[in-house]
């Protein structure tokens, strides 16, 4: 059965482990994101459109768009879902039934942290994913590297939230300060058969650019090099530390200072940044389409 | 006891279940309609065919001026968007979109009683300001500010090149609705500009 994009819109989480993680990036990102939920709710606050008529021909037109399977738009979803769930070590349900019954470190103690080679192929697939869905819904063709990195530069909202999440949850936290050097040197010497045992990679692989491994880790490995330089500006700009990461969502993770390589881990698990705020993306960008067709 | 009997009155039981449970899986919406008209088999797409290519439109739209800036931001099959922002304020969104995917679109012209640059022009909710360039093809300015005024729709939908927009040949020669609604360049415009509009190039 299709998916209903107004019941996912009206499902998204006003709390939880994920809101919480990303609102801890309200310390480096103030007032960039609010945690917009429900489908009428976001047609409002997006349009600024009061006219409850309207805001059904909004949301018709968006829907009807959405179940269009040529415009994109599924697929993006289809990404956003995909990059989070085949990252996870273990399933969300799994890890809500340790933390009731566990502390924190009680819970650590089942988890095993990703090898560093793992955890970087995990970082730049998923920056390769937020390329690729990016142009499904916004449109500019598949392999537009130039057009993405100049629209980079004007995120905002969720979408700025997201990349934050990256490179803070996915680099600064598991791999250290120098993450995106390390990454690149890492992809760069890395061989295309690789790819394959890493299940964030084959979770997406058939939506990359390319026909074999070989062409996918060239257009991986150009993504992460094209867009290094703004991961590593957006972190000396905001004077982003892991410190200071850390810190703050030490605030509602008890005992994940002392233990960096459980805490990536744990995010990767507990954390749905992936599919929350492209979720909250795609919403945007169908209902500002809509408005302007009808 | 027959084989089998416990599942015979277990059945019931378990079949009630199902449905409260399925039943219970969602609330109806008011947009339920929709959703079952535009998915299945033989649901028609939302996007015509012969819908103009959206990179077409970026010709036509405003350029920069002075503290404004157009930053590129959508681009699909029929249809194009610009963001307006001043500083990292976004005041307005700038779209054509190409209604033959949506024909109520341009339908909704039809009624028009004012014009802008000879084309007719419609206030859109509270926040949209459209018009509709031979027939076919759809301008509208969409405020995200509320400083954004109607008036300051009006004035940027002047900027749009809509003479330029006017010769795509497809839009001329294919579209009924064109003869019906070809713009009358000597017609009144009621909908001026308060603030004279810059020399364009």
């Amino acid at each position: 059965m299709s998916k209903k994009i107004y019941e996912i819109v009206d499902n998204l989480p006003t709390g939880g482990l994920t809101v919480r993680a990303l609102k801890t990036l309200d310390l480096f990102l103030p007032h960039t994101w609010e945690n917009l939920v429900g489908f009428d709710q976001t047609i409002k606050a997006v349009t600024g459109e009061t006219d409850e008529a309207m805001v059904q021909a909004i949301g018709e037109r968006a829907i009807a768009l959405f179940n269009d399977k040529h415009e994109g738009y599924q697929t993006a979803l289809w990404l956003y879902e995909t990059i989070d769930a085949s990252s996870g070590l273990l399933g969300t349900a799994a890890l809500a039934n340790r933390l009731g019954q566990d502390t924190f470190l009680g819970f650590l103690k089942n988890l095993t942290p990703k090898p560093e080679k793992a955890q970087t192929i995990d970082l730049v697939v998923k920056l390769v994913a937020e390329v690729v869905a990016f142009c499904k819904i916004s449109g500019i063709p598949g392999d537009s590297l130039g057009d993405f990195l100049a629209a980079l530069g004007a995120y905002k909202d969720e979408s700025l939230v997201r990349m934050a999440a990256l490179v803070c949850f996915d680099g600064l936290i598991p791999l250290g300060a120098d993450f995106s050097t390390r990454a690149l040197t890492m992809i760069g010497a890395m061989a295309p058969s690789e790819l394959d045992s890493n299940p964030t990679f084959k979770g997406i692989k058939a939506e990359l650019p390319g026909n074999s491994n070989a062409d996918k880790l060239a257009f991986i490995t150009q993504s992460f090099a094209s867009t290094k330089g703004w991961m590593d500006g957006f972190i000396a700009d905001r004077h982003i530390t892991q410190g200071s990461l850390i810190d703050g969502l030490g605030g509602f993770i008890e005992g994940s200072k002392t233990k960096l390589d459980y805490l990536g881990a744990f995010l990767d698990v507990s954390v749905k940044y992936y599919h929350h705020t492209g979720v909250q993306t795609l919403a945007r960008r169908l209902i500002e389409r809509a408005v302007a067709e009808i | 006891m027959p084989p089998f009997g416990w599942l015979k009155r277990l059945l019931p039981v378990v079949l009630g279940l199902t449905l409260l449970v399925n039943g219970c899986s969602s609330a109806p919406s008011r947009y339920d309609q929709v959703q079952k008209d535009t998915t299945g088999f033989g649901s028609s797409a939302a996007v015509a065919r012969k819908a103009e290519k959206g990179g077409t439109f970026n010709q036509f739209f405003p350029a920069e001026e002075g503290s404004y800036k157009v930053i590129p931001y959508q681009e699909k099959k029929g249809f194009a968007e610009y963001k307006l922002q001043r500083g990292d304020q976004t005041l307005a969104m700038l779209t054509i979109t190409d209604t033959i995917s949506l024909p109520s679109a341009a339908a909704k012209y039809a009624d028009a009683t004012q014009k802008i640059g000879g084309y007719p022009t419609v206030e859109q909710g509270t926040t949209a300001t459209g018009l509709l360039v031979n027939g076919r093809y759809q301008v509208k300015v969409l405020s995200r500010d509320p400083s954004f005024t109607q008036q300051d729709r009006t004035t940027w939908l002047q900027k749009f090149d809509l003479k330029g927009l006017a010769r795509l040949k497809v839009a001329i020669a294919k579209t009924k609705a064109a003869r019906v609604l070809a713009p009358t360049p000597q017609a009144s415009t009621p909908a001026v500009p308060a603030t004279p509009l810059p020399a364009t190039s």
